[in-house]
């Protein structure tokens, strides 16, 4: 097809480039042309927030970005949170408190909840529990999800420090 | 004794799914890979008159599309799986792709099969279809009336099924000194699984093997029922389910799609995938509920209930679904009497066929829809005596010292006490100091509500002797395999099939535990027919009452053949040999030992085996439980209504529930609260609707309201621990209490917050809309 | 799904309102959308629409008849359009009456829609549809008074 557009983003800190159509969505983008598919897509109308992302550092559901948008970005995506040896706060705070159970909705959770830490270091629950408005789970009903997120804001405040958030 | 069993263990399945490193279906990485788009129709019933596929052929990257008449004869129908005896079933055929007439919104009519999912869903456009619109219905109880419109010829009045179980006659009813009627339905919701459907079938023309991921929570009767569909022989057909992404019944099913997925994979020689759209899945995965519920329960002025009878209408939807006429016939009318001594009971229902999407199991299916009738009208019998509800319910519980005990409809609880519970959630919710600052609340003109629900659930499918007397076609024991490897470490096979529920924890807990070795030396398999020999899959809170005992017997069985061999080894007899903490030792001299894993690879080397004895250390059980189990519990709600705006607020939740021996509380306790988030979810926001014809008109998560953090307090929850003498663990099922539990109790407590306004009975949802209505339609303001 | 809306037309008599409602190159520039309107035989009419409501965006190729004239008080509008969105199944009654020197239009419709137009946001078509019609009546306004 002769209408693709060059897209090149930096994703979880590599460099990749492709030729997509200029309709594709940011989520499609990542998952299909990318092969990276820790980001889940739960829904069409951008309700659930399964495939949130950072994009240059700020929460963002991937399903209501077109690829040629974020052309030039730096996306941040599950798999560059943390490690199994090393992992991030939220992945810690979620997997203490069982913050999750099929796991689908789990990377976007934990998008969102680095986003809201970001925003609000030391949430209250009810905070919390507002600052997930963008998350649909079907599993917990979300109070582990509340119970990981305000674990994890204990680990950051323990270590200071965060990742994946400028 | 055990060291892990009943700790609060951190999961095993998480570490992936934290990290990205999980693979769904969708995840799947496959050369060569073709996409599905199932065209539907947008009418709830029409002919199709012609279908002309030649411009979506023509689409650029289109491989080919498929109608109901090219597939005619090559694939069978999809069938029910649960043929309930005597209630004069007429199961229609439901065809994978519609050929003459299509009956719902979301019936197939074609499919378009193409490189990628955007040229497939472009193509499909181009497919142009003719439709000749006939008359439709969506209400089930306007479907069995005179003159309503017919949906097959051979269906008269759309009854698929009449079911009756007990009897109750007029006298017991008009008799009694109470009668309280009413109608308390349960509305039509969508399971709402975070991931949706989806399949992705490889055939291998080289050796005729057939490998099928589908989102399943059973795929053992995936490939039973699709070998049958497709007339694709069983031992070829491998049915694998990927990391899935939530069930709650919406993935029992055995759908049309999965069927035309591996006909394509099959008839193109190359892999094919179909992933639904959320849209699609309002359109075409299996609803929940839908039961319009009318009651008559009668009882004394002074609190004793002695008859209830039901009629309820069963929505099925437009087709039988795999276990669509079990859940409103068996599970609904055999728990009609709850918890309760009830001495007559009755129940019919009228299975109807609509215009609308099949109706199947929804978690508690059957058992949510139930409990809700009997608990809304058990509160207002309270309400009608004048009577406390908590006292109405302990005046009526089954006492402990009467287990088992036999309900009104015959079956036998196996062990319970309701008291216990009931009484552990008045405690943590301080009831009478709540209902005094609920008349204190009224006086500043606050609306405060208290609901309470006490259920009792019926778990653990089994044995299989009932299931065949309740027309459930397969088996509902459940298999397990320990395979202990030459260096100790053990992988185990089970037949039931996890999605988020954690038993590669818990089943972990309880192998570790018996064999005394690292939590981390043991492994599961599961979701995959190939490497299971058979099994049942997740459902009906069955895997750890079933699944998990079947585990824990492989493991003795394992501990016992090791015990012979350690016995040889060690020159003493097998009664003299002991096994603690993961070494066999001599009971007079300790000394004399070998370790679990000088046994496995003693055992699997079989150097020196003792006479008889073949080599290796593996075990197998097909664990078959004499009875059901039956977890109970009650729930008290408190909520906050606003008059203005119809607006419920909950202010508090407290939870009590009763499953046996809990292996993981951590994960019991997310069990309970995702549960109870569905429940509150349908008492009072979620329904799937569909106007009068069936045209539907909840189709996305815009349309249809799925719970969210905010809407929740925290939940106050305990448990009560009542051993089940069916198995080795004492365990019940779990998974479902919350949401059978919460439904009645979150309605409850609003109709009680209502009560100022002598509001009749409201239908949930209780959305504000509807609540605001009933204040104004009621007395009005005060 | 039935919807009701009425338009007042200031200073302007049922007559000039029907010649107005009634002409295609008017109905072509003011309806929402509108690619092509053609008149393909006695009072029936080919229309192609961009519908852009929310999630629900696309072409529709709509097919209008207009029956039951009663010039100038009343007439009956049926439309059929269909497009990727789904269908839609319109049958309006459009009255004409004239009150203190001013002409009020009743536009009385059941509407019934297919596709996604009907799954998904059809909660808000109502809404919506008033939103539209009430522009379009104030264009045909503009143009009655030209």
């Amino acid at each position: 097809m002769s209408n693709l557009v060059n897209v090149t983003v930096t994703i979880n800190g590599e460099e990749r480039s492709a030729e997509v159509e200029p309709r594709m969505l940011l989520v499609h983008f990542i998952r299909d042309v990318l092969g990276i598919t820790g980001s889940h897509i739960g829904c069409d109308t951008s309700q659930c927030g399964n495939c949130t992302i950072l994009v240059d550092g700020r929460a963002a559901k991937s399903c209501t970005l077109l690829a040629v948008h974020v052309d030039g970005s730096e996306l941040i995506t599950v798999e560059g949170l943390g490690t199994v040896e090393n992992l991030h706060p939220v992945q810690r705070g979620f997997w203490e408190e069982h913050g999750l159970q099929c796991g689908y909705c789990t990377p976007g959770a934990m998008i969102a909840s680095i986003e809201l830490l970001a925003q609000n270091p030391t949430p209250t629950d009810e905070e919390i529990r507002e600052g997930l408005e963008g998350v649909i789970c079907r599993c917990t009903g979300y109070e582990f999800i509340v119970n990981a997120v305000r674990r994890a804001s204990e680990i950051m405040r323990e270590e200071n420090a965060v990742k994946g958030v400028k | 004794m055990s060291k892990l069993v009943g700790q609060r263990m951190k999961r095993k399945e998480d570490p992936k799914l934290i990290t990205g490193n999980a693979t769904y279906l969708d995840d799947l990485k496959i050369p060569n890979l073709l996409h599905a788009y199932i065209l539907r129709s947008p009418h709830p019933h029409a002919n199709i008159k012609s279908i002309h596929k030649d411009k979506a052929l023509a689409h650029p990257g289109v491989v080919a599309v498929y109608t109901g008449k090219d597939l005619e004869g090559k694939i069978n129908p999809v069938p029910t799986s649960w043929k309930v005896p005597g209630m004069n079933l007429i199961e229609t055929a439901q065809y994978p792709l519609a050929i003459d007439t299509a009956r719902y919104v979301g019936d197939g009519v074609a499919m378009v099969i193409a490189s990628d999912r955007y040229a497939a869903e472009d193509a499909a456009e181009l497919v142009e279809v003719e439709y000749e619109v006939l008359p439709s219905i969506s209400n089930q109880k306007e479907a069995r009336k005179e003159g309503a419109p017919q949906i097959y010829d051979e269906v008269p009045n759309n009854t698929a099924f009449t079911y009756i179980a007990g009897e109750v006659t007029d006298a017991d009813i008009d008799g009694a000194e109470v009668v309280i009627r009413g109608n308390y339905s349960t509305q039509r919701v969508a399971p709402s699984p975070m991931e949706t459907r989806n399949s992705l079938a490889q055939y291998n023309p080289g050796n005729g093997e057939l490998k099928l991921y589908v989102g399943s929570q059973n795929p053992h009767i995936h490939r039973m029922v699709l070998s049958e569909v497709l007339d694709f022989p069983e031992h070829r057909l491998q049915v694998k389910v990927a990391d899935m992404g939530g069930g709650f019944g919406g993935k029992i099913g055995v759908y049309p799609d999965e069927a035309l997925v591996s006909y394509a994979a099959i008839d193109l020689k190359r892999p094919v995938k179909w992933v639904e759209t959320r849209n699609e899945h309002f359109q075409s995965a299996n609803a929940g509920r839908d039961m319009m519920v009318d009651v008559e329960l009668a009882g004394t002025k002074d609190g004793k209930i002695t008859a209830i009878r039901v009629v309820n209408h069963a929505n099925i939807g437009a087709y039988l679904a795999t276990f669509g006429p079990g859940n409103p016939t068996i599970d609904f009318g055999l728990m009609v009497s709850g918890p309760y001594k009830i001495p007559k009971a009755q129940v019919t229902t009228y299975g109807m066929y609509t215009n609308t999407m099949s109706v199947d199991s929804y978690r508690g299916a059957g058992k949510p829809e139930v409990t809700f009738m009997l608990e809304r009208a058990v509160s207002d019998f309270a309400k009608e005596i004048g009577m406390d509800p908590v006292e109405v319910r302990k005046l009526n519980f089954a006492q402990k010292e009467e287990f088992p005990f036999t309900n009104a409809q015959g079956l036998v609880y196996d062990s319970g006490d309701y008291d216990k519970a009931l009484d552990r959630a008045v405690e943590i919710a301080d009831y009478e100091k709540l209902r005094q600052e609920q008349k204190m609340a009224l006086g500043e003109g606050r609306y405060i509500g208290i609901g309470i629900s006490s259920y009792v659930e019926l778990s653990g499918f089994g044995p299989s002797a009932v299931a065949g007397g309740i027309g459930f076609q397969g088996g509902i024991w459940e298999n397990s395999t320990v395979r202990v490897h030459p260096t100790g470490k053990v992988t185990v096979f089970t037949g039931t099939s996890p999605h988020g529920q954690g038993h590669d924890t818990t089943f972990t807990q309880i192998v570790a535990d018996k064999l005394g070795i690292p939590y981390e030396d043991i492994n599961f398999v599961f979701n995959d027919t190939k490497a299971v020999s058979m099994g049942w899959g997740t459902y009906g809170s069955r895997s750890l009452a079933v699944g998990g005992n079947a585990v824990a017997l492989s493991t003795d069985k394992v501990i016992e053949k090791g015990r012979i061999v350690a016995a040889h080894l060690l020159q003493s007899e097998v009664e003299n040999v002991a096994f603690e903490k993961g070494v066999y030792f001599v009971k007079s001299d300790p000394t004399m030992r070998k370790t679990f894993q000088e046994i496995a690879k003693a055992a699997n080397f079989a150097w020196d085996m003792p006479e008889g004895i073949e080599p290796g250390l593996e075990e197998k059980t097909f664990f078959d439980p004499s009875n059901f189990t039956y977890p109970f519990g009650t729930h008290i709600v408190v909520v906050e209504v606003d008059p203005e705006t119809g607006h419920v607020e909950i202010l508090r939740y407290i939870s009590v529930d009763d499953s046996g021996k809990i292996v993981n509380p951590l994960v019991a306790e997310g069990q309970i609260l995702g549960a109870v988030a569905q429940g509150v979810g349908q008492a009072l926001w979620e329904e799937i609707k569909y106007d009068e014809k069936g045209q539907l008109q909840t189709g996305s998560f815009m349309d249809y309201t799925m719970p969210k953090a905010r809407f929740f307090p925290k939940i106050e929850m305990d448990f009560t621990e009542t051993l089940s003498p069916v198995n080795q663990l004492g365990s019940k099922g779990v998974a479902e209490s919350g949401v059978t539990g919460s439904i009645a109790a979150t309605a409850n407590a609003v109709m009680d917050a209502l009560a100022p306004f002598n509001v009749e009975n409201i239908s949930i949802p209780l959305t504000p809309e509807k609540v605001w209505r009933a204040i104004q339609k009621g007395e009005g303001k005060q | 799904m039935d919807i009701k809306h009425t338009h007042k037309f200031k200073a302007l008599s049922a007559q000039q309102v029907w010649d107005t409602i009634q002409n295609p190159e008017v109905l072509k520039a003011v309806l929402p959308g509108c690619k092509t309107f053609d008149e393909v035989g006695d009072e029936q009419y080919k229309a192609v629409l961009g519908i852009n409501m929310g999630p629900i965006k696309g072409e529709f190729t709509a097919d209008v008849e207009q029956v039951d004239k009663n010039e100038p008080t009343s007439y009956r509008l049926l439309v059929k359009a269909s497009g990727k969105p789904g269908e839609i199944d319109a049958n309006a009654l459009m009255e004409l009456e004239e009150v203190d020197g001013n002409t009020e239009l009743t536009c009385t419709a059941d509407v019934a829609a297919t596709g996604l137009m009907a799954t998904i946001g059809q909660r808000m078509i109502g809404g919506v549809a008033k939103v539209v019609l009430k522009q379009f009546f104030k264009d045909i306004e503009k143009k009655a008074k030209q």
